[in-house]
Formats: structure tokens, C-alpha cells, sequence
């Protein structure tokens, strides 16, 4: 079969491979460079464990082709902050509950990332439509909202 | 009271493994990668019931697979559920069969060195089925004449024949339920139905498996029993379990789903001995949807009612479709009837349970073992009695509920006890004023496309599977605690957390316990090796029996402790206290009164390792003998749609009594998952089977089978929850479970509030608005 030679940037870190056409970014990351903070949840883009920042958009990796991400930069949770350095995205989720079994929360917080970037001051609203293609079957969502929330500005009042 | 006083109960902190979470360092059993990994597939049945006549893995093994099939695997029938003593264990499959019962079991399984390969070797396997036909409906499987799914199974190591599908029976009665009705004023019957639900758990189960040189076998599998899953390995495998390591990893959702050794388990197994290389296998969307889903239930509820509302007798019959395999429908049985009986007094009451084999794929727990089923038809039948005897609903619940100083038998009829703490008047009371109850009108006044209704239900479950005397079912736990050489302490304990926070009420509790900062107690990794048994975290029973396992354990501990401070200190152990102090970030033992006798525990511990003292440790094997009903309360708005059927829940009060709270954010996040599922049980989920083919008509994805997005969750801003103000002696610092409670009572809240809005009462779930708006239309005085 054919293959392709793509170069990303995953968290700032240059990774290269060879793919095929039909190969996806979920595939690639986590099967040959070992991503595993993206989840795998349905493989046909209905449950977004699998949502990476793709050039400042969040996608769902299991639908984006391999080649498509070929000279761009991808960021997972991990790019959004570290243990040492949490993001305070990251920050609130952990303080406001907003993570049970936390399959989900990778995804959540790519997500969220991408709207608190574009719409800093996102109300609740805002916020579940950002996230309405993030499943989350453990926390029936107030706290992820409530997270989310905390972490956008204020309005000014 | 006592409950005043803790430093770590109770207490809002950063979950422990919070970080890990977040910043993606967690690893589930799906992101297990070791050296030299081969990937698995398993091949699956397109139809719902064959033989399987010949096998052809000839190309497979051409492209380098390692193939398995029924011959090479071990003819031991097992039960992937163990946590019933074994008499009461239905035993009725095998690794891989060389018949299948349901659309998607697997009977043979590839592995190759990666996972398009494998895809490819399963492909490449020629299979001959001879067709069987097959049965979808319970009622018609019960017929004679009807497709067998089996002839004979085994209970335990007997056999066992079955005959009419029907995999299992139970009655249960007391008193005299005819005598019961003929001293009604009001008899009423009704039959409910609850839908397949699928439990939906974001990470599809997995598994990786390494043979290790000695024979044995390391594995890192989704499971909620460590210890289940390696006992049940080492007798299908016949390996010494010193040989064979199981390892808890984190669980991405289970929802009771994991609860038995998953069937992939035993698969990946094999295949690792086979080829003596470490497999990887991880089901896909589509495999998991035809692996397990809830019980639906077909129940017929039958009250006798004096005119005071008195109930004089009770009957509940049910049917459970559990599809083509028996995991443990047995005890789910007798814990319906203990559902029916423990949530109001009835003298006289009769249980009537059968399970029947259909060609889908089984059922098995999924949060709350039956109890939302029975609770939908018994809290939707209270709602019909109340209005039938003219009385307020929340005064009839008030007037029978099982409550303090009664007997309840929650788990079944073999495990009863008395119950100590209850929390259900306060929380029909406070969540009847926060839901304005008052303010609730009768459907016939109201009018206009939407309309919205309140409704109430109640709920239980319990905390574990303890009784006085031990029962049918198993219920343990073992920790060990112990306090390291610079004032911090480790625990370990096969519990495993599902995300509600286990873990983390564990390591209150060693902080509580030994007094030092929650900050200062790690959680170790477990495995099978490294911990004693603990039956399963399940029934609810992780904080209250898990976490008395670990209390004990750090009392042991702390007892050490304070031996050595007392000999460092020169003063009587028993008058040493150990409370945490900011300063110093640890804890300090002291005499109270006294200002020289005071030493930090770090210093302690670290002394008596010079001095050849010791560890400070403590190991705990524990039964609880009572599973106190942990109780739950749901009111429950909903805005109808008369013109689209549609259903929307607008407000919600969520209300537990779970004595203590120890984690209350955590346990109030419970609540609102519970929630959650139990609406998507009301209104929305069922996994339904096309009768042609046997397959799911949903696909197995989720653009077909639906749950609720943060969109269309619409209590997200509108849920309140709170605590009943109560203690339960008999639990870790008073605390009972909240689990699978947290779920019991939404979806009867749902219908009567439904019921509320237009008058029609549904006793059937899910409510889709397609039943909605049918049923409107057989309503012509509901006019719009
Ligand atoms: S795995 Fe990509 S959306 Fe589910
Ligand atoms: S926290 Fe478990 S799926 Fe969201």
C-alpha cells in the first residue's frame, strides 16, 4: 500500500511517520507515537475523548486523515499545561469535581481550550455548545460547566 | 457529635489522582504499551444463534497471526461474575464456544503484530455456521417448542438442565398475600416495562496480557475485581495464583459493567500463551454494545391499600430478559425482591422472579442491580395510589416507608438487618419545599403546547452485600496502612475507584484515623499480589465496607504508633492523642495538658526504625455485617411538548443520605451523574433488536444509540443537591454508600412528573416522544 510521509508538531515536539491514506491522527498518535492522553472512544467521531487542537481548531482526531495533519501542530491535554504547570483550565477541572473516572476529561479540556481562546468570556451557554460534541457518561456535566466557567474572565459587570 | 470534629472528613481537597487526570497522565488499561506488543481481534458472530460447523484459520496464520479457537482453549464452563459463593454460581459459557448464542459473540480470536494485520488475518477465517433458529422475545422462549438456547448448564460444578429458556427462578413470600388483598379498600395492578439499556462507559473494555517465565501471566484488564479476575484466570487456565498477577488500572467508566471478568479477558489470555508474547486487546464501539447492557424488566405490581393508605399486601412478578448468557441473574433476582420489600411495609408480600435466555446480548448489572426498575414501578404505582385514594403523594411515602428500628433485606432475602440511620423524612420535607411543591397544580388545569409537571420519587441502595450471618454472597475487604519515616502513611487495598472518589475516602479516613494531613497519605498502585482479597468494588460497598477494611487497618497502625511515642515520650499510651499541625505539615502525638510530651509522628516512626522497633503498620481483612440502605430522593420537573412529544427535565432536587459525606463534592457529582442516567433511562435509552436479523438497530454506535450531550442535559444549571443530616454508627466515621443510589429513584420521578404535566401515566421506559405523542392522541381531552 502506499505511503505517506507526514511531519507534525505534537506539544512542540517535531514527530514524523509514514501513514497511509486512510490512516487517521487518532491511529498515528496513539499507534505509532505513543499519544496516549487521546483517547479512543468510538473511532467514528460521535463521542470526542479523541478532540485535539489541530492549528488552533479542535477536531476530532479519529476523523481527521493522518495526511491532513502533515505540517501543522497538534496540542492534547498534556500541551495545555503540565503537573508543575497546570493550566487553570486544568486548575478548576480538578478543583470543582469536574472529573470522575476522567476518560472523558482530555477531550473536555482541548475542547474548552479552544473556546476560552477564541471567546474568552464564554457564559454557561456558550460553554455547552463548545463542549456538545464531548460525551461525558459519569458526571451528567454541571461540574464540567461549572469548571469551564470558573476558568473563563468575568464579564464585566 | 462526633462528626464535628474530623480534619479530613468531609473536607473539599484535591482529588489525588485530579492532576494525573488533567494534565493526560493517566493510564487506562487501553494505553498499556509494553516491548514486543501483538494486537488482537476477535472473530464475531454476524448472527444471533449457530453451531459453528468448521473453522479455517489457514490464511490467518499464512500472514503470521496466532489463531485461536474453541479447541485451543480450555473446556471449563465458568460464570464471569464471582462474587457469589459458588453453589449459587450458574456457570454456563466457555472461553470460546463452538455454538453462538447472540449476535457478536466471539468464537475465535487472531494475533498479529499490529492491529490492521490483525483486522486483516480475522477476516481471512473461513467459517461454516449451521444456522439455528432464534428468539427474541422472553414470553416466546418460555413457550414450548421453542428454540433452546441450552440443554444444560452447570450451578456450580452440578449440572444443571434447562428447560424453556428459563435460566432461573425465585419466589420469595411472607404472611398471606390473598388474605393481604381481601383486606384492602383499594386494590390496584399494573405492568411496567424498563428498556435495554447500555451502560455506555467511555473506555470500551480492554486488556493486555504478558506470559511470564515462570508459566504465569501478568494482566492489566478493566475490571472492578483485581481478585475475581485472577481466581476465575488461575481455574479456567489452571495457574497457581502465585503465578498470576492481576493489576488495578484506572477505569475509564463502568457502571457495573466490569463487575464480572470481562470476556475479552480469558480471550487475551490464551492468545498470550499461545504465542508467549504480550497482547493487546481493546473492543471497539460496536464489540462492546454487544457485550453487556442493563436488565430490562417486564414487571407486574399488584398493592393492596387500606382507605388511610395503609398498604395491606404487595405482589411484584417480573421477567428478566437476560439474553444469551446467565451473568448472575440469580442474585439479581433476590435483590429485586429485596428492593420490592425494603422501600415500603407490607405484611403480607410475594416475589416472583424468572430469568429467561434470549439471543441478545446479556445483561448484567449496571448501577443499581434492578433497583431503578423496581423502584420505577413501585414509586409510579405509590403516585397512582395517592391519587386514586385522594391523599398528597409525599404523605403517602411518609406514612409506609421503611425507615429506623425496621428490618429491611435490601440485598436479597438472605441478608437482612435492622436499620440505624434514615434520612427520609428530611429529605421529602426540605426537597418538597426547594422543588415548591405547593405550588404544584393538577394537569387538568393546565393548558397550551407546553406543559410542565412535578413529580417525586424515592429510592435506596445498599451499602454492600454484608449481613449478620454471611449469605449467599461474598463481601470482604482487606488494607493495610502504614506510617512512613517522615510523618506521611501509604495504604493499600484492592478497592478500586470508578471515579466517585473511593480512593480518595480512603485516604480521609487514613488521615482521619492516624491525624495527619489528607495531603500525607498515598494511595499505593495494587495488584493481586501485593493486596489481600477484596470481593469487588461493587453494591455500592466501596466507603462503607472498603473503607471500614482501611480504618481498621490504620487503628492497627496508629496503635503501634502511639506504643512507640509512649515509650519515647515515657507516658501511658492510651492518654497519647495525634491531631495534624499546620506548622510542621504532619501530624503530632501529645498529652493533652502537657506541653513537653508532644513528638512529631515522622519523628516517632523514624526513631523506632533506629531503635529496631518496627513499622507502624496495621492489615485489616474485614466483613461488615450490615449493608445499611444508603436513601435517596428525586423531584423532578419536566416541560412536555404536546405538538413533538418531546420531553425536557427543567429543575431537579437531588437528595442522599449517605450518613457522613466524606467526599461531599465528589458524592454531590455522583448525584448529578445519577441523575443523568436515570433520565436517559426514563426517557431516552434502550438498545433495541431488529427481529430479522438479530442485531442491533442502532448499529452499536453511538449516532444511534443516544445519551445525553451537555447540551441536551438541560438540569445542568438547574440541579440542586444536599445531604440528609445523618450518622451511621456502623460505617467509617458514620458514612454509608451513595453509588448506585444516586440513580434509583430518577426515572419514577420522571414519569410522575410526566404524569403531573399531561395527565398520562407511562409505564413504560423510555418515554420517546414517538409513545408521547401516540399516547396523546388516544388523550383527546389533553387538547392543545
Ligand atoms: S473516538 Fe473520536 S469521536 Fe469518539
Ligand atoms: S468523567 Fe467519566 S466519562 Fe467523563
Amino acid at each position: 500500500m502506499m505511503t505517506y510521509s507526514i511531519e507534525t508538531n505534537v506539544n512542540g515536539r517535531p514527530r514524523a511517520a509514514e501513514v497511509t491514506a486512510r490512516d487517521t491522527l487518532l491511529d498515528v498518535l496513539r499507534d505509532h507515537w505513543d499519544v496516549f492522553e487521546v483517547k479512543n472512544g468510538c473511532e467514528q467521531g460521535d463521542c470526542g475523548v479523541c478532540t485535539v487542537i489541530l492549528s488552533g481548531k479542535a477536531v476530532n482526531a479519529c476523523l481527521t486523515l493522518a495526511v491532513q495533519a502533515n505540517g501543522k501542530d497538534v496540542v492534547t491535554a498534556k500541551g495545555i499545561g503540565s503537573p508543575k504547570e497546570p493550566h487553570l483550565l486544568q486548575t478548576k477541572f480538578v478543583e470543582h469535581g469536574a472529573i470522575q473516572c476522567g476518560f472523558c476529561t482530555p477531550g473536555m479540556l482541548t475542547s474548552a481550550k479552544v473556546l476560552l481562546d477564541q471567546n474568552p468570556k464564554a457564559n454557561r451557554q456558550e460553554i455547552r455548545e463548545a463542549i456538545a460534541g464531548n460525551l461525558c457518561r459519569c458526571t451528567g456535566y454541571k461540574k464540567i460547566v461549572d469548571a469551564i466557567e470558573a476558568a473563563a474572565a468575568k464579564p464585566e459587570s | 457529635m462526633e462528626q464535628n470534629k474530623f480534619h479530613a472528613i468531609g473536607r473539599i481537597a484535591r482529588r489525588k489522582d485530579g492532576i494525573a487526570k488533567v494534565t493526560g497522565r493517566e493510564v487506562y488499561s487501553s494505553d498499556v504499551t509494553l516491548p514486543h506488543l501483538l494486537f488482537a481481534r476477535v472473530l464475531r458472530s454476524p448472527i444471533p444463534h449457530a453451531r459453528i460447523k468448521s473453522i479455517n484459520t489457514r490464511e490467518a496464520e499464512k500472514m503470521g497471526a496466532v489463531c485461536i479457537t474453541s479447541e485451543d482453549t480450555p473446556d471449563i464452563k465458568y460464570n464471569e461474575r464471582q462474587v457469589s459463593i459458588p453453589e449459587k454460581t450458574y456457570r454456563d459459557r466457555v472461553v470460546l464456544p463452538d455454538k453462538v448464542r447472540h449476535v457478536g459473540e466471539g468464537f475465535a480470536a487472531v494475533a498479529a503484530k499490529t492491529e490492521s494485520l490483525a483486522e486483516k488475518a480475522m477476516r481471512s477465517i473461513e467459517v461454516e455456521y449451521e444456522k439455528l433458529p432464534a428468539i427474541f422475545d422472553p414470553y416466546e422462549a418460555m413457550r414450548s417448542g421453542s428454540p433452546q438456547l441450552y440443554d444444560e448448564i452447570c450451578l456450580g460444578d452440578t449440572k444443571l438442565p434447562i428447560e424453556s429458556n428459563i435460566a432461573c427462578h425465585r419466589e420469595v413470600g411472607e404472611g398471606d398475600v390473598e388474605h393481604g388483598f381481601k383486606e384492602a379498600d383499594l386494590v390496584v395492578e399494573k405492568e411496567f416495562r424498563t428498556g435495554r439499556v447500555y451502560h455506555a462507559q467511555m473506555e470500551t473494555k480492554s486488556v493486555v496480557c504478558r506470559p511470564e517465565p515462570d508459566g504465569g501471566i501478568s494482566v492489566w484488564p478493566t475490571t472492578q475485581s483485581i481478585h475475581n479476575t485472577r481466581q476465575l484466570l488461575g481455574r479456567i487456565f489452571s495457574i497457581s495464583l502465585n503465578k498470576l498477577n492481576v493489576h488495578r488500572v484506572p477505569i475509564g467508566g463502568s457502571f457495573g459493567s466490569s463487575i464480572q471478568m470481562n470476556t475479552c479477558i480469558p480471550i487475551c489470555v490464551a492468545l498470550a500463551l499461545k504465542a508467549q508474547k504480550p497482547v493487546k486487546l481493546v473492543l471497539s464501539r460496536e464489540e462492546d454494545m454487544y457485550d453487556h447492557c442493563k436488565y430490562p424488566v417486564i414487571i407486574q405490581l399488584k398493592y393492596g391499600v387500606k382507605k388511610d393508605g395503609t398498604i395491606t399486601a404487595g405482589e411484584l412478578k417480573t421477567i428478566v430478559d437476560i439474553g444469551g448468557h446467565n451473568i448472575q441473574a440469580y442474585p439479581l433476582l433476590g435483590c429485586m425482591a429485596g428492593w420490592f420489600v425494603s422501600l415500603y411495609r407490607m405484611p403480607h408480600l410475594q416475589f416472583d422472579g424468572t430469568a429467561v435466555y434470549t439471543n441478545k446480548a446479556p445483561g448484567c448489572a449496571m448501577q443499581g442491580y434492578g433497583n431503578p426498575q423496581v423502584s420505577f414501578a413501585v414509586e409510579s404505582m405509590i403516585d397512582i395510589i395517592a391519587e386514586e385514594l385522594g391523599m398528597d403523594p409525599i404523605a403517602l411515602r411518609l406514612k409506609n416507608y421503611v425507615g429506623l428500628g425496621e428490618t429491611f433485606w435490601g440485598q436479597g432475602p438472605t441478608v437482612r438487618s435492622v436499620i440505624r440511620s434514615c434520612g427520609v423524612e428530611e429529605m421529602l420535607l426540605k426537597g418538597k419545599d426547594m422543588i415548591e411543591w405547593d405550588q404544584r397544580v393538577s394537569p387538568d388545569k393546565k393548558t397550551g403546547r407546553y406543559r410542565k409537571g412535578v413529580g417525586v420519587a424515592r429510592g435506596f441502595h445498599t451499602s454492600g452485600t454484608g449481613a449478620p450471618t454471611p449469605g449467599e454472597v461474598i463481601d470482604y475487604s482487606t488494607a493495610m496502612v502504614k506510617v512512613n519515616e517522615d510523618g506521611s502513611a501509604d495504604f493499600s487495598t484492592a478497592l478500586m475507584c470508578h471515579g466517585g472518589g473511593t480512593l480518595e475516602a480512603g485516604a480521609k479516613i487514613v488521615a482521619e484515623e492516624l491525624g495527619i494531613p489528607i495531603d500525607k497519605v498515598g494511595i499505593s498502585p495494587a495488584d493481586t499480589r501485593s493486596t489481600g482479597y477484596d470481593v469487588c468494588t461493587h453494591a455500592t460497598r466501596g466507603i462503607y465496607c472498603g473503607g471500614a477494611s482501611i480504618q481498621r487497618a490504620a487503628k492497627e497502625a496508629k496503635a503501634k504508633l502511639l506504643k512507640f511515642a509512649s515509650r519515647l515520650l515515657d507516658v501511658n499510651p492510651e492518654a497519647l492523642k495525634i491531631q495534624p499541625r499546620e506548622e510542621s505539615d504532619q501530624g503530632h502525638i501529645f498529652l493533652p495538658g502537657s506541653l513537653e510530651k508532644h513528638i512529631p509522628v515522622g519523628e516517632v516512626a523514624k526513631m523506632a526504625q533506629y531503635k529496631g522497633w518496627g513499622t507502624a503498620i496495621g492489615v485489616a481483612s474485614h466483613r461488615q455485617v450490615n449493608c445499611p440502605p444508603c436513601f435517596v430522593t428525586n423531584f423532578i420537573e419536566v416541560e412536555v411538548d404536546t405538538y413533538t412529544g418531546e420531553i425536557k427535565t427543567t429543575r431537579a432536587v437531588a437528595a442522599v443520605d449517605c450518613g457522613t459525606p466524606i467526599n461531599p463534592d465528589l458524592a454531590a457529582g455522583q448525584l448529578e451523574g445519577g441523575l443523568c442516567r436515570g433520565i436517559g433511562l426514563a426517557l431516552l435509552e434502550s438498545t433495541d433488536y431488529d427481529p430479522e436479523t438479530g442485531r442491533l438497530t442502532c448499529g452499536g454506535t453511538f449516532i444511534d444509540y443516544k445519551f445525553y450531550t451537555p447540551v441536551d442535559m438541560p438540569p445542568v444549571d438547574k440541579v440542586k443537591t444536599f445531604f440528609a443530616d445523618t450518622y451511621e454508627s456502623s460505617g467509617p466515621f458514620g458514612a454509608k454508600g451513595v453509588g448506585e443510589a444516586a440513580n434509583n429513584a430518577t426515572a419514577a420521578a420522571v414519569v410522575n412528573a410526566i404524569y403531573n404535566a399531561i395527565g398520562i401515566r407511562f409505564a413504560e421506559a423510555p418515554v420517546t416522544p414517538e409513545r408521547v405523542l401516540k399516547a396523546l392522541q388516544n388523550q383527546p381531552d389533553v387538547e392543545k
